[in-house]
């Protein structure tokens, strides 16, 4: 699954560890998001998608493997 | 969803403390076999095994204590430091704690039917011995090792 956390994030112009504070989880569930290696909850997804004011799947994107 | 049966973070630097002294006494007591007079007591038992005589059903038998003090403490410490809250508990941390649990789980099963299998009498009672303590033992050093690994990896920000 793909993500684009580093690209809202960009947009709102808002560091790790200020989403993490937003988001209630440490910078490094952010940061391990961030580069493919953990698969966020369902409400922590929702929550993401609140603070960045988008559609979950606007951040997240299913990929082929995902099926497997 | 927030039931997680965890201790709070700071009983983790307490088990620290009490886990650290007890685990050399520990070693001293059970490879030196030591059994000061001292802590020769008569203590009630559930079950009184004599050498030569009967076996009693709930009676008072007498023993030296200081082994089972540093096991009792033992065991306390290792759950404090393995089961309390880190600084920031959340979901991926939750998922860092279940997999060392099921991977600290395996080894110490693993060496255990190792043992069971090429391992004989006093000295399977030795690996009996340290098995009590060591899932508890690979748990803590796997997930801190894991949670060290994820502070490594972070990034730092453009």
């Amino acid at each position: 699954m793909k993500n684009s956390i580093k690209v809202e994030r960009a947009k709102k112009n808002i560091t790790q560890a200020e989403l993490a504070k937003m988001a209630k989880v440490s910078r490094q569930t952010i940061n391990a998001m961030e580069l493919g290696k953990y698969v966020p909850s369902t409400v922590l997804a929702l929550r993401l998608a609140s603070i960045f004011e988008v559609e979950v799947k606007d951040i997240f994107i299913l990929e082929d493997n995902d099926w497997e | 969803m927030k039931l997680n049966y965890l201790f709070p973070h700071g009983y983790k630097k307490i088990g620290l403390m009490i886990l650290i002294p007890s685990m050399i006494v520990g070693l001293i007591v059970v490879i030196y076999e030591l059994e000061p007079e001292v802590f020769d007591l008569n203590v009630p038992a559930i079950f009184v095994n004599d050498f030569f005589g009967d076996n009693e059903f709930m009676g008072m038998t007498n023993n030296n204590i200081l082994n089972e003090i540093c096991g009792v403490l033992l065991i306390i410490s290792l759950i404090l430091v393995a089961f309390s809250k880190e600084k920031q508990e959340d979901e991926l941390i939750n998922k860092i704690r279940l997999d060392s649990l099921v991977w600290a789980t395996y080894l110490n099963y693993g060496i255990l039917l190792f043992a069971m299998i090429f391992v004989y009498e006093i000295s399977f009672l030795w690996v009996m011995i340290f098995n009590m303590f060591t899932i508890l033992l690979f748990f803590i050093i796997r997930f801190n090792w894991q949670v060290m690994k994820l502070n490594k990896e972070l990034s730092y920000e453009e």
